[in-house]
């Protein structure tokens, strides 16, 4: 088996007034890679391309060395065994109390672990006799999440699946991710808008906008290396005309009281100019110089 | 298939529930109505084809169920399939609880000596039995016709869209038919064919032609249960979710 987890290449879908349009993106083996990106930007339709949910109109992905239009035929359905998905809301019938949708589980998946399943919505603080239509949206996510990690699977797919968590069972679900992961041949995709949980957990982080992707970056590099440098308008035309950063790499961003320009190496920047600010990018600030920088 | 078809049960196990209580009710109803228990059952069958067929259909769209579904291990035929024997289940469980009403009322009546039509329609007879089966059969192809139609359609638009537009195609396959032929003058010498269902219809007043009468409807119910369950197979395959 490669180490690819996940693979898509070119993958393309048209819609009305909206398109993916040749979306590449990799998941290997141990890695958790952060999908990020606006509202509507491409990020659930992607996913459920992956997922096979609909007909692409180009390209071609895999999940588990599965097509993805095989995923909802009998020749791969199977392969879902080892796959955990969360969606961004609570997607069971509202009527079934918690412990019915263990119950469901536990006749769909061979593998279901219907002890672990019991820990962890112990661990989540999740009644068995709550309805589905009771559970508060962070509840039903904590259950959605105990779903996908109650069947011993091998990737997990979650859109969206911290929103909703308060902060304590944010980390807690983190630690999870991250325990998750650890076991070999494991990975996990995550889209997210908390950007935040993504720099704790994430190793990767790919982003699409307007159904393109516009980068696919370790997190490390972002994180890590690069930086914010906070400017005056002087200041900009300094960094342009050392030539340290090439024009065509030079992104910045005008607000009210200066301009940010993005750094890819800070530390050099800060050997270069000791007088201008910099500060560590966050995957935010990255997104954001991305998306609504402008570049010399 | 096995795995939808559970999946199915569980997740209409409550709402089946109140249609078994809800059954029994109208049962009774129905019996005490008529004065014989010989529809009991022919109701039930009849009402849980079509009930289980709708509300099954009903939980799809609720909290995109319908699409995560297919996150699960299943293939689409395996939803359709597993969709189509719940149908069949739930069906056959109307009967089940239809005969059960129809003995158990027969066995009060009898057993409080009820005086009367009442107490006569209700008293054991076995020739009613065989009765009560073709009558109980005919409304089994009437459920599994009705369900035949309207679950292709949902699997097609979605229950939403399905429920708005299945009005107009029973006015559209059931009725329209009827009135145009009534008005046609087509029908002026006779409906043709009509000597064979007398002749079908006379054979079954003895009990050969009643087994074989049972026969020839579960058929054709299945028959339009298989039809149907295919077409759904097609459609469900090509539905963008």
């Amino acid at each position: 088996m490669s180490g690819s987890l996940i693979e898509a290449r070119g993958l393309t879908k048209h819609y009305d007034g909206f398109s993916l349009e040749g979306v590449n993106l990799t998941v290997n083996e141990g890695e958790v890679v952060g999908f990020i990106g606006q509202n509507g930007a491409g990020k659930s339709t992607t996913i459920k391309a992956l997922l096979g949910l609909f007909p692409t109109d180009g390209g071609a992905s895999s999940v588990l060395g599965v097509p993805s239009d095989e995923l909802s035929r009998a020749s791969g359905a199977a392969v879902k065994e080892q796959v955990g998905v969360v969606f961004d809301a609570i997607s069971l019938p509202e009527h079934l109390k918690v412990s019915d949708v263990g119950r469901i589980y536990g006749r769909t998946y061979v593998t279901w672990d219907a002890h672990r399943f019991e820990q962890l919505t112990a661990e989540f603080g999740l009644d068995a006799k709550k309805t589905v239509k009771s559970l508060s949206r962070g509840m039903g996510m904590k259950l959605s999440l105990a779903c996908a990690l109650a069947h011993d699977a091998r990737l997990l797919i979650l859109d969206e699946a911290t929103a909703g968590l308060d902060p304590m069972a944010r980390d807690e679900v983190l630690d999870l991710l991250r325990d998750f992961v650890a076991e070999p041949g494991r990975a996990i995709l995550m889209s997210s808008h908390i950007t935040s949980d993504l720099e704790r957990i994430a190793d990767r982080i790919v982003c699409i906008d307007a159904g393109r992707i516009v980068f696919d970056l370790p997190k490390d590099v972002i994180t890590d290396e690069m930086g914010v440098a906070r400017c005056r308008v002087a200041d900009l035309e300094k960094i342009a005309a050392a030539g340290v950063i090439p024009d065509a790499e030079l992104r910045y961003l005008r607000h009210d009281y200066g301009i940010d320009v993005l750094v890819p190496d800070r530390f050099a920047f800060a050997e270069n100019f000791p007088e201008i600010p910099v500060d560590r990018m966050t995957i935010d600030d990255y997104m954001t110089l991305t998306l609504k920088g402008g570049v010399r | 298939m096995k795995r939808a078809f559970l999946l199915e049960m569980t997740i209409f196990r409550d709402y089946a529930r109140q249609l078994v209580g809800l059954g029994l009710l109208v049962s009774l109803c129905i019996g005490l109505g008529m004065q014989t228990p010989l529809a009991m059952p022919a109701t039930l069958t009849c009402m849980f084809f079509m009930m289980s067929a709708m509300g099954l259909a009903a939980y799809d769209q609720l909290s995109h169920w319908e699409l995560f579904r297919l996150t699960l291990p299943l293939s689409r035929r395996d939803v359709v399939l597993g969709r189509y024997a719940a149908i069949v289940a739930f069906g056959l469980t109307g009967t089940v609880v239809g005969v059960v009403a129809a003995l158990v009322a027969t066995a009060v009546v009898s057993a409080v000596g009820l005086p009367g039509e009442v107490g006569e329609a209700f008293a054991f007879d076995p020739d009613m039995l065989a009765v009560m089966a073709v009558v109980t059969c005919f409304t089994l192809l009437i459920g599994a016709v009705v369900a035949s139609v309207v679950t292709p359609l949902y699997f097609r638009l979605g229950q939403t869209r399905a429920t708005q537009i299945l009005p107009t195609a029973i006015v559209l396959l059931f009725v329209v038919p009827v009135v145009i032929l009534g008005n046609s003058g087509m029908l002026d010498g006779g409906i043709p064919g009509m000597e064979l269902v007398s002749a079908a219809l006379e054979a079954l007043d003895t009990p050969a032609g009643m087994a074989a009468g049972c026969v020839v409807l579960v058929a054709l119910s299945a028959a339009a249960l298989a039809i149907s369950a295919a077409i759904s197979l097609k459609l469900y395959e090509r539905r963008e979710l």
